[in-house]
């Protein structure tokens, strides 16, 4: 694994590399490496088994610079380009968790002669009436002033799953990762917040100019991105397919990621 | 000398909860269900509350303050500039503060610039025009994402400081509120522009931009022990950085009193009210039962380096105000003053010695205080306590700030 800062759009952005081989571009979620931890889990790793995985920092993430322009997804969209420019990236595997998976979308609609192939895994982005995106804002308000449980319950299966626990402990856990998930919202708040709420009205229309093999994955107990959405992203891709991670939450990824790897490895064949 | 100015400040609170409101919801804001609101028992609460500050206005103080809140029982002036257009009646001399409207939760910030002007005329040029950017229960009330509301807030601010003193019309090329034709009628009466007033909580953020400005800084936190006073250093510092000086109505503070016949009297008579404000209306926003909504990640307006540094001075789950389990414990926080008229005057005389903050904005009527309570309360302080602050404010400022009368008739008082 490397950990560097490269410069795009004039703007640095840190990113980790892992593994060897054609180019795999991992946008990251809440729950997930660069919001909670600097570095891979075990999902990044056996992803990057037969690819290289790269996997940038949103804007304010971890170490890359905090973009005040930033405003709207469709300018997540645009410091991506940078990204890919900088890294000299023509066409790649795009996977995407949470809020990365909404701006992975957002990329494959606008370029689709990019994206090889595309893994949304509990995707935000999209509307669906009725059934919106949970408040992870105020989730990330502690109870009485120290309790984290419903920020774990919305973004694992269970506000007592070990990984839950370790990652967002009650309490204060170390200040470096208690900025690092300060950040994650502070960058979901520049992007997400404003109606609408963790997605883009126009993106479901927009869908049908994805013309890649897609895999929409999502856990069968996330509380943060209601398992509409997921359908609908299925719905809307051609040739889409749609694995639901029995018992997995939000996080599916980090829950059960051997079952999500050997789906993306036959995606990724 | 312009002495200490005293102004009454009412949140008009929702009197009405029911006795186990505390045991059955979490907070007090943004989610507290409205089916609670009992419209029958509410006739005539907003009369209630006017026609106490109409009396504030009787009994001298030099005005009244107002603030914005939404979907809470804290306070009920969603807008404040409603019950300001009211006080435009039913005053004759102070000055209504309106402290402040909510920058980032208005679509057009013209529409604020107007209210303001019509107020300022109808008031006979007696409106403290307050702007303040919303804290956390404000993101979630009407979706602010905040990390961008700062930004907002000065952009709208400047654009509304602007319209009232450039001529129209004139096209803001903004970030946020962009607008081809600004070209406000009516304009305020006060000139240059109605004294501007900004809220925070020690972010040199805010004390940097509000001295650039010269506008002045109102601390409002609700807590008086040292940090009041490193406040005031601050903005004096940051101030003189700006090649200006600081004088006490650069700045206000927040406290909230009861003056009772006496001091073994005063608590009795006030403590009902005191603990419902503190319990229930509290909740939500200075006490950690229940979730705070007011600071914190989940609403991530602070820059990452200052989050950073409050990591690094804090401890996590710290006792708020509301948080106080007895009468002790809120007697050594300093926020509440309750005593009779010698004590009430003694703290305040101590805290003026501590910060030479000029503008007091005082909370009497607390919680589901009665009315009879509050305007005791408020008479005892108008005729026993302010006076004898007015005389020692006076003398003091006189001799600590000899050179400001010029600046703060420019800051609306001593005019």
């Amino acid at each position: 694994m490397s950990a560097r800062l490269i410069t795009a759009g004039g703007r640095k952005v840190g990113l980790v590399e892992l593994g060897k081989g054609e180019p795999l571009l991992y946008l990251h979620g809440f729950a997930d490496m660069h919001a909670t931890r600097p570095g891979p889990f075990p999902f990044h790793e056996t992803l990057a088994a037969n690819r290289k995985l790269i996997a940038p920092a949103h804007p304010g993430c971890a170490d890359s610079e905090e973009y005040p322009d930033l405003m709207t997804v469709e300018d997540a969209v645009f410091h991506y380009l940078d990204v890919f420019d900088a890294l000299g990236l023509d066409k790649f595997d795009l996977v995407g968790h949470c809020v990365g998976g909404w701006i992975a979308a957002e990329i494959a609609v606008r370029h689709p002669e990019r994206v090889k192939s595309l893994a949304l895994i509990g995707a935000a982005g999209l509307f669906v009436p009725g059934a919106l995106i949970g408040d992870v804002f105020m989730v990330a308000q502690p109870a009485r002033g120290v309790e984290y449980a419903d920020l774990r319950a919305m973004l694992f299966s269970s506000a007592d799953h070990p990984l839950a626990q370790e990652l967002f402990p009650d309490g204060r856990g170390g200040i470096d990762d208690e900025v690092r998930r300060y950040q994650m919202l502070r960058f979901g708040s520049f992007i997400g917040f404003k109606p609408p709420y963790f997605y883009h009205r126009a993106l479901i229309n927009r869908l049908h100019r994805i013309n890649c093999p897609t895999l929409i994955i999502t856990g069968e107990k996330d509380a943060m991105v209601p398992r509409a959405i997921a359908n609908a992203y299925a719905g809307g891709i051609k040739g889409a397919s749609l694995q639901v991670i029995s018992g997995a939450g939000h996080a599916a990824h980090l829950e059960q990621p051997q079952a999500i790897t050997d789906a993306l490895s036959r995606l990724h064949r | 000398m312009t002495p200490a100015q005293l102004y009454c400040w009412h949140f008009m609170a929702y009197p009405h909860l029911p006795a186990d409101f505390d045991e059955k919801y979490d907070t007090g804001w943004v989610t507290v269900p409205n089916h609670l609101w009992d419209a029958e028992r509410s006739r005539g609460l907003y009369q209630e509350y006017i026609d106490q500050l109409a009396y504030a206005d009787r009994l001298g103080f030099d005005g009244f303050v107002l603030n914005e809140h939404h979907q809470n029982i804290y306070g009920l002036a969603a807008s404040p500039n409603i019950v300001a257009a009211a006080l435009t009646q039913a005053t004759k001399r102070g000055r209504i503060v309106v402290l402040g409207n909510l920058l980032p939760l208005h679509m057009n910030p013209m529409r604020v610039a107007e209210e303001y002007a019509m107020l300022d005329m109808m008031s006979g040029g007696r409106i403290v025009a307050g702007f303040a950017p919303g804290g956390g229960p404000e993101t979630f009330n009407y979706d602010v994402p905040s990390a961008r509301s700062r930004e907002q807030f000065w952009e709208s601010l400047d654009l509304i400081v602007r319209a009232w003193t450039e001529d129209g019309p004139f096209a803001h090329e903004g970030v946020h509120f962009p607008l081809r034709y600004v070209n406000p009628w009516p304009k305020p009466l006060q000139k240059p522009h109605p004294p501007v007033w900004v809220p925070g909580s020690r972010s040199p953020g805010t004390l940097i931009e509000c001295a650039k400005r010269g506008y002045c800084y109102f601390l409002s936190s609700r807590s008086h022990g040292s940090a009041t006073g490193r406040a005031k250093d601050q903005f004096t510092e940051i101030i003189e950085q700006h090649g200006k000086k600081y004088h006490p109505f650069r700045m206000g503070i927040l406290l909230s009193v009861y003056v009772g016949e006496n001091d073994n009297t005063a608590r009795g008579e006030c403590e009902e009210g005191v603990w419902y404000f503190l319990k229930n209306c509290l909740k939500g926003h200075l006490r950690t039962e229940g979730r705070q909504l007011t600071f914190g990640p989940g609403v991530p307006y602070i820059p990452t380096k200052a989050w950073r540094q409050y990591l690094e001075t804090s401890k996590p789950g710290r006792k708020l105000l509301g948080d106080a389990e007895n009468w002790e414990e809120l007697e050594s926080s300093n926020s509440i003053i309750v005593g009779g008229p010698d004590t009430v005057y003694e703290r305040l005389r101590q805290l003026i010695d501590q910060t030479d903050v000029g503008n007091l904005l005082i909370q009497f009527h607390l919680g589901n205080m009665s009315d009879e309570i509050t305007r005791g309360s408020m008479k005892r302080f108008a005729e026993q306590v302010a006076p004898r602050l007015r005389e020692y404010s006076a003398k003091r400022f006189a001799e600590r700030f000899p050179e400001s009368e010029e600046e703060m008739a420019a800051a609306g008082v001593g005019a």
